[in-house]
């Protein structure tokens, strides 16, 4: 018999969204950023901890798979990273808007019809465009699609769950424009999850650097892009490619080696691949640590 | 006699490497010919890394998997030569083609290539039988460890299947593949695309030193103009299947002279900005294009010759541009 192993994808992550703010979540694929999306907004079970939601008048709600309700899930909503999968293509728009709303309650559908009117504009999308089949949509519409889908219902918290990763880079910066501006006006919380620093940096408010399931780096967006103190996100910084020919050296002094299949049994999980590994780093794991004001990092150096 | 003819022949301008020159490529569709690249002259000297960069959809893998003589139907070549060290290729037989220049003198490295191994045999077989295809005459086994220090990665890994490698080696192990016969030309298409960016530092190192070792060409194709300049001596940025402007790396980051070259700069997620812009309005259809120049229906300068005639690549300064605001 083979004993049962456990992917810790998740692995003992403490974290805040503030009412109004947007949150940059950056790190690789396969560091657990989109399973702590999901679970903020109770899609999944966490096998341990807690995720506490305080509505408009204070009150907590503890966000689990089970205990959500549905009055719940109308204020903690997701943009998914594909929109070309996470639209029926064959759904006419006004459809694929109707139907959660449907489902969520609104029954009427003049009311209906307003809500998608309204938020349509919001998401700068031409009305006409509503009686087209999804399929005939381009990837940027589609995901304003997307956005508006989440946004019909007045949420209060959104996941955007890499959503300008599948877009063109023509598309980017209009999105993210978007996201952006939404979240002046409405006031809304957002997790913005994405492997790009850079993206993150022109979005959040605040940004946490998850590697390996642990969050190793957390502050200000200005202090962590400029004042970086983790030598994962230094070297993150490093390696970003940058628009000058005359930079190119930089490049090959990026000093952390490529991503090992191995997660290492024990200490920091960078510990393989850090620079300034220590004795220390190996055997002991650090814990995440205010360093500066607001500015937070897991790292021995400190 | 003869010496005079030769001596004579190249009159001061060197031979390309690699010449096209007016590739068209297009696609058979019920709606008409998709007119993914559309009369395209690129020219690559030995030794050399070229950059095509250019939104998706206009047509810069086509150019790559035209240049390796891959389009299968719908598609087909339209048009056009592609002459390697002076032979013309792209009409020669298939079978001249695949024995003298596929894998052999021209090599590619394809999008998302580092999922382009079997999953069922071991990276050093997968290897090896590109060897065999191509009747190489050494050690294949011995092959094999070269490339992989080439590449630098340790031989053992090689004896592994490809899901025990990470996406990093994988994409290691698959340009030894592409170097297999000593090819004088890789193609790379967005060969760090799905990789991680500390990674995508590594792979980009090791084309640098590959092009100083082997003295290795390299057209190099990608979306993301910052990545590009970090590499490359000169540019093509490719619309709709046409090349709109042509210049040295400099030249193209600091002296941008296409509309929609400048717009593409500043959609660039470079860390060291506070804004990305995105560029309003959608790519023409390629089966339906308008007349005129292809970008003017997203172009912030648009002039009424814009929409009437197409502009021609002509020399600017130290650019090749295709606009009408620096001609007529």
């Amino acid at each position: 018999m083979t004993k049962k192993s456990y992917v810790k994808a998740v692995d003992g992550v403490s974290i805040q969204i503030h009412r109004g703010e947007i949150l940059g979540l950056v790190g690789e694929s396969g560091s657990g950023k989109t399973t702590l999306g999901r679970t903020t907004i109770g899609l999944q079970q966490p096998t341990s901890g807690q995720v506490i939601y305080y509505d408009s008048s204070s009150r907590s709600h503890e966000i689990t798979p089970k205990r959500i309700t549905k009055e719940l899930r109308r204020k903690l909503q997701m943009v998914y990273q594909d929109p070309f999968s996470s639209i029926d293509p064959y759904m006419r728009v006004y459809d694929a808007l109707r139907q959660p709303l449907y489902y969520a309650g609104v029954k009427d559908p003049a009311e209906a019809r307003e809500i998608i009117y309204k938020t349509f504009d919001e998401v700068g999308l031409p009305h006409d465009l509503l009686s087209n089949f999804v399929f005939q949509l381009s990837g940027g519409q589609r995901q304003r699609v997307a956005i508006a889908r989440a946004l019909m219902l007045n949420p209060e918290y959104l996941v955007a769950d890499e959503p300008v990763t599948m877009l063109d880079a023509s598309l980017k910066g209009l999105i993210v424009e978007d996201l952006r501006r939404i979240n002046g006006e409405r006031g809304i919380s957002i997790l913005f999850i994405t492997h790009e620093l850079p993206v993150a940096k022109v979005i959040a408010h605040r940004i946490a650097i998850m590697y390996l399931g642990k969050i190793v780096e957390l502050g200000p967006t200005k202090k962590v892009v400029e004042n970086p103190l983790h030598p994962y996100t230094q070297a993150l910084l490093q390696a970003y490619p940058k628009l000058d020919p005359s930079l190119r050296d930089q490049m090959i002094k990026v000093n952390v080696k490529e991503l090992e299949l191995v997660v290492p049994k024990s200490g920091c999980r960078f510990h393989p691949r850090c620079p300034f590994v220590m004795d220390r780093c190996k055997n002991e794991e650090p814990q995440l640590k205010m360093v500066e004001p607001d500015h937070y990092v897991a790292c021995f150096l400190y | 006699m003869q010496l005079l003819t030769e001596s004579e022949a190249p009159k001061g301008d060197k031979m390309p490497l690699l010449k096209v020159e007016n590739l068209k490529i297009y696609f058979h569709m019920p709606r008409g010919n998709v007119k993914a690249v559309d009369g395209v002259d690129i020219e690559i000297d030995e030794g050399e890394i070229v950059g095509v960069a250019g939104e998706s959809g206009s047509g810069k893998s086509t150019l790559a998997l035209g240049i390796m003589r891959l389009i299968v139907p719908p598609g087909f070549i339209e048009g056009g030569n592609i002459y390697f060290e002076g032979k013309e290729i792209l009409h020669i037989p298939e079978k001249v083609f695949n024995a003298e220049y596929r894998w052999k003198r021209i090599a590619m490295v394809f999008q998302g290539s580092m999922n382009g191994f079997t999953p069922v045999f071991k990276i050093r077989d997968q290897i090896k039988e590109v060897l065999e295809v191509h009747n190489y005459s050494g050690d294949p086994d011995q092959r094999v460890n070269e490339l992989m220090k080439m590449v630098n990665l340790d031989p053992s890994i090689a004896d592994r299947y490809p899901h025990e490698l990470s996406g990093g080696q994988k994409q290691r192990a698959f340009i030894a593949m592409a170097l297999a016969l000593n090819p004088k030309l890789l193609l790379a298409d967005e060969p760090t695309t799905a990789l991680d960016v500390i990674t995508q530092t590594h792979i980009i190192n090791l084309l640098k030193q590959l092009k100083k070792e082997l003295g290795l060409s390299i057209l190099f194709i990608t979306h993301d103009l910052a990545l590009m300049s970090m590499l490359t001596n000169r540019i093509y940025i490719m619309y709709a299947g046409e090349i709109v402007e042509e210049a040295t790396t400099e030249n193209i980051v600091k002296n941008a002279k296409h509309p929609y070259t400048q717009l593409l700069m500043e959609a660039v997620a470079d860390i060291r900005k506070d804004y990305i812009k995105g560029i309003p309005g959608l790519m023409p259809d390629l089966a339906n294009l308008p007349p005129g120049c292809r970008f003017y229906p997203r172009c912030p300068f648009a002039m009424d010759v814009c929409k009437k005639e197409e502009p021609k690549l002509r020399v600017v300064g130290s650019n090749k541009v295709a606009c009408w605001l620096y001609q007529g």
